[in-house]
């Protein structure tokens, strides 16, 4: 780290020491000059470390992309063949069908949880701290056990889900066993996992919003639903617009682990994520060409979606830079 | 060991000068253009270490299951065995078996050429691999009686006659039910069903609210194919005809497919395994009654259930059809990009595959003592009865009766694995038409075979 | 600290007293009944580690044979207090080299003026995008031109670079007043020093969110430690975890009980930070 520091020093120390200015007929270049080398500078480490351990991979697996690899280093130049591939490949389209499907479904329900939640522990309830731990607790695991212990609550004779069910007279489904159910399931576990994060960040948001509008609102006699419509949504924007974004990505790229201990893709391809497909793909059966064709196609999904929210939400806030 | 901590100081700090090179390296060539090169061009990989790496899934490690710990002795005694008597020296490397098998490990190693000198692959992998030119030829290294000793066990390891992997083990499929549930149901070993019907009307009477009656595997992978194929091979059903062409779109395939989706239907079969696919927690919980299982649950019960009281017997048959179990097992293979890939081969050979006593008696000590599994060379098979290791009622009955109507697991690649794949999950778990799964996967198959390029595919 | 006491102040309102007592009752309830079902999963967990290994499947909450012996053989047959200190010492390390990293760039995109600003963030925010599997054999391959493999800094170097710390830390920076630094320039600061006096005290408070953060995920990573490493001195715990799976059929109750140390430390620092994690969240618009 030092070694990063040293430099910066020596380039800012020297301005303090003032003996050049006197020889800069134009200082105000110079100091233009200056701030552009301690950018450099400040920014050297981060973007040298992210040009290698994250863009040369995404450029080197889009070069993949129009090759045919064996997955044992040999390459042969196929063009767009990857490509072609993909566009007539009926399992990769129905993995993007249920991509979209557990996009469309997760990141709704995610958000509203997360803001009934957020919502729910800005009261002031006694043990409130407790709550929010409570409620904080299922982030803190790792993916691959939180897939083990669901394998085991929802298990269809011993599982504690159908249990309870069967304590209430009903006969309870199997939960991981078909396509469709599997899906909700591995949607609720993410919910699970992923609720007490977002509600911190809106717990955070809510708490921004100065009480004083919400003294006024109750003067005027308006009820909880009106003061949520009029003062916190519209004021919650920003972090709405943030969490939508984050989860969005985070639904497009994540979840892998989880569906590998719970359900491995299945049953029948019904919990086969875009991602799980292209992991197959690449792991299971040694195709890196074609799965780097489908992940830069990914890629490309995930810079129009994340446009499209840019544009909707008029940029949330994060153009209001300067 | 030692050099790995002076390579993390030496990245520790400022990671200027090996960065810098690799990037002009390859930012300065062209991405498109470098990476092949990249990729590829890495004779560095591993020139003169003088140690060859042997990945497996067995040991060294320290389990509270004495089988497991036996399994891991036999692995350290075996390469200690070779280390004290040659001179290239060989290191263990354990990897989960979870992790080795599914898993991104083994793939990142050899896609950048940094896979291991020795390793276990099993009969699903076999094409890839060989296809991919990492399986070095044991051939040289084997003597033919010793060929002639494995047998049949060798047909999916060899092509065009060459053997490229030594199996360790041979692993019947077969099924296993609880004596106590059987009992109290009122019935006995007379009325052990060997037709699917017969099977069907039995799961369906010893099924409960909590217990399942008969149990095929569900979750979709190789194994399930795996477990498949014996239905689909006893009424004369193939994935491939001899002369290589399709032959999926069969009476036989398609009726194989029907059991599977009306045991599950009729809610005799379940749509997960029992007890998260523990077999010896399913059992003992009384949460199952049949299941469809592969001969290594026999030490596993040994280990964890001793007492428990369960019984195995060979697979049923359809009308008509002829009895038929599918083998599977690993094998040692030899990496032929190794430094020395040359004294890899060798290992494999003198571990499992020479006429001298020891590598005969070691495949015994694996078979008989650390798993119980049937050996694949008539030699060890002989030699491990001999030694009482077919003793059990269940052992012998595995070794008389449900092997030797065995088939090795077949080799499929991928692309003809997830075609099967997906119409048994299509058809047993999402309740599609079987005749349209059949035609779809028949389909995919021909479209593959057309324009598949390697060894023999069966 | 300010933000904190006007924060409690704020938290307990008149608004709060003067709400009807049985609405009151009824979200604390809600609050229960939620938590308890968020909980009750992890107190699943924490319970069934204390089975045994033919138990550990029948579905009960509280075991029938309760037995110690799983934690006892998660310390004593494999070096899990190796395994622990591995992730906490790399995590430590990516998460302190990563902040300071990021915090700088962020300072750089936020407050400093040079041609292709805009482009440059841009160009680092994409790389949010990318699509993990895939790049994972190229990563690889980069870390073995490197040198990288089956060391500690192959564990910590790749995992430092990450947009998202940067992306959010600059929005903190956006809104931080500009008064403070302007002052410091006039005074005849450098940049650095401006960075180094003003702008890193002032971004305690995201910075400790961010900590909490980036601890917890490199404390969870799986995927590139298992690539990156072979050697058994470097297992970091969730490979640890994972490890207890044998041949055929795991044993859960080893799988639960160390997940539940793994946990554990976590659980812990959540609950004793649960209020200063909010605060700092809150103050450092990470939101």
């Amino acid at each position: 780290m030092s070694g990063v520091v040293v430099p910066e020093r020596r380039e800012t120390a020297a301005p303090a020491g003032a003996p050049s200015a006197s020889e800069g007929p134009r200082p105000r270049l110079r100091r233009e000059r200056r701030e552009w080398l301690a950018a450099g500078l400040f920014l050297a480490p981060d973007v040298l470390g992210l040009l290698v351990f994250v863009a040369i991979p995404m450029v080197l697996s889009f070069a993949l992309s129009f090759f045919q690899v064996s997955g044992f280093g040999s390459y042969e130049w196929i063009g767009l063949g990857n490509y072609r591939r993909m566009m007539g490949d009926p399992l990769f389209w129905d993995s993007m069908k249920i991509t979209g499907l557990y996009v469309v479904i997760l990141v709704p329900v995610l958000f509203c949880v997360s803001l009934g939640l957020g919502l729910l522990v800005k009261q002031r309830l006694p043990g409130v701290g407790a709550f929010r731990t409570a409620l904080f607790m299922p982030y803190v695991i790792s993916l691959v056990v939180v897939g083990v212990l669901w394998k085991f609550l929802l298990d269809e004779q011993t599982g504690v889900v159908n249990r309870a069910m069967r304590a209430a007279g009903f006969d309870g489904p199997s939960w991981l066993g078909s396509p469709g159910l599997a899906l909700g399931c591995v949607i609720a576990v993410t919910v699970w996992v992923m609720m007490g994060y977002y509600m911190i960040i809106f717990l955070a948001g809510l708490q921004e919003i100065p009480r004083e509008y919400y003294e006024a609102a109750r003067l005027d006699g308006a009820g909880p639903w009106t003061t949520f419509r009029t003062i916190t949504w519209p004021l919650l924007r920003p972090t709405s617009f943030f969490v939508l974004l984050m989860s969005t990505v985070a639904a497009l790229t994540g979840g892998l682990d989880l569906i590998f201990v719970l359900t491995n893709g299945g049953p029948a391809n019904g919990t086969s994520l875009a991602i799980f497909y292209i992991y197959q793909q690449a792991f299971g059966f040694g195709e890196y060409g074609y799965a780097s064709a489908m992940g830069s196609f990914l890629v490309l999904i995930m810079v129009i979606v994340s446009a499209v929210l840019f544009t909707v939400t008029r940029g949330g806030r994060f153009d209001d830079g300067e | 060991m030692l050099h790995h901590r002076a390579a993390a100081k030496r990245a520790a700090a400022p990671p200027g000068a090996t960065r810098r090179r690799f990037l002009t390296a390859t930012a300065g060539a062209g991405a498109a253009a470098a990476s092949p090169a990249l990729l590829t061009g890495c004779g560095t990989a591993r020139a003169g270490t003088g140690r060859l790496r042997f990945w497996n899934f067995y040991g060294p490690q320290r389990s509270p299951d004495p089988a497991v710990n036996a399994q891991s002795k036999w692995f350290v005694d075996t390469v200690d065995r070779w280390n004290a008597t040659h001179e290239t020296q060989i290191d263990l490397v354990y990897l989960p078996r979870n992790t080795y098998i599914n898993s991104f490990k083994l793939p990142s190693a050899f896609a950048t050429g940094e896979g291991p000198d020795i390793f276990l692959l099993s009969p699903g992998d076999f094409l890839r691999y060989y296809n991919g030119g990492v399986l070095a030829d044991l051939t040289p290294h084997m003597a033919k009686e010793a060929v002639d000793d494995f047998g049949s066990a060798l047909d999916s390891r060899k092509v065009d006659g060459r053997v490229y992997a030594l199996p360790m083990e041979v692993e019947p499929l077969a099924m296993f039910y609880a004596q106590d549930v059987w009992e109290k149901a009122g019935l006995s070993e007379g009325d052990i069903p060997t037709s699917w019907d017969r099977m069907l009307d039995v799961g369906d009477k010893l099924r409960a609210k909590t217990r399942a009656g008969l149990v095929f595997e569900t979750n979709p992978g190789y194994l399930q194919n795996f477990t498949w194929y014996p239905w689909m091979w006893q009424g004369g059903g193939e994935v491939l005809d001899e002369s290589g062409e399709v032959a999926f779109d069969s009476k036989a395939t398609r009726q194989a497919l029907q059991l599977w989706q009306d045991a599950v239907r009729h809610g005799i079969a379940p749509r997960t395994p029992p007890a998260a696919g523990d077999v010896v927690g399913g059992f003992k919980g009384g949460n199952v009654a049949m299941w469809q299982q592969g001969i290594w649950n026999v030490a596993s019960f040994k280990a964890y259930a001793p007492a428990f009281k369960y019984g195995v017997f060979k697979l049923p048959v359809p009308p008509g059809g002829r009895y038929l179990t599918a083998l599977g097992g690993w094998s040692f293979a030899a990496n032929a990009r190794s430094g020395d890939a040359e004294a890899a081969a060798e290992f494999c050979v003198w571990a499992l595959g020479s006429m001298k006593d020891d590598s005969v008696d070691r495949m015994v000590d694996w078979c008989v003592g650390a798993k119980s599994d049937v050996a694949p060379r008539e030699s060890a098979l002989e030699r491990g009865a001999a030694k009482g290791g077919y003793d059990s009622a269940v052992m012998r009955r595995f070794k008389d009766e449900i092997f030797p109507g065995g088939r090795g697991e077949p080799r499929y690649p991928p692309v003809v694995y997830k075609a099967i794949s997906d119409a048994i999950q299509g058809t047993m778990l999402a309740d599609r038409g079987v005749a349209g799964e059949t035609e779809r996967a028949a389909g995919a198959i021909a479209a593959y075979t057309e324009s598949y390029k390697g060894a023999s595919l069966i | 600290m300010a933000s904190d006491t006007v924060a409690t102040r704020s938290g307990g309102t008149p608004g709060g007293r003067r709400r009807p007592v049985s609405s009151r009752t009824g979200l604390t309830v809600l609050a229960v009944v939620v938590s308890l079902i968020s909980l009750f999963p992890v107190l699943w967990m924490v319970t069934s580690s204390f089975k045994t290994r033919t138990t550990v499947t029948d579905g009960n909450l509280i075991p029938r044979d309760f037995t110690f012996d799983n934690f006892v053989y998660v310390f004593t047959e494999v070096p899990f207090a190796r395994y622990l200190w591995n992730s906490f010492f790399t995590s430590a390390v990516i998460t302190v080299v990563a902040l300071f990293f990021h915090s700088m760039a962020a300072y750089a995109l936020a407050r400093l003026r040079f041609p292709g600003r805009d482009k440059l963030f841009g160009a680092i925010f994409a790389t949010l995008l990318v699509t993990p599997p895939v790049v994972l054999i190229p990563l690889f391959m980069v870390a073995r031109q490197l040198h990288l493999l089956d060391s500690y800094a192959g564990l910590i170097v790749p995992a430092v670079f990450n947009a998202f710390g940067i992306f959010l830390l600059r929005q903190f920076y956006l809104q931080l007043p500009r008064e403070l630094e302007e002052a410091a320039v006039v005074d005849g600061c450098g940049h650095w020093r401006v960075y180094w006096n003003i702008v890193l005290p002032m971004s305690r408070p995201i910075l400790s969110a961010l900590a909490i953060f980036f601890f917890l995920a490199n404390w969870n990573a799986f995927v590139w430690p298992l690539v990156a490493t072979s050697d058994q001195d470097l297992t970091v715990v969730q490979l640890g975890i994972a490890s207890f799976q044998t041949q055929y059929g795991s044993n859960w109750n080893y799988i639960l009980a160390a997940a539940t140390v793994a946990a554990l430390p976590m659980l812990l620092l959540f609950f004793a930070f649960q209020r200063q994690i909010v605060e700092s969240v809150k103050t450092s618009g990470l939101k």
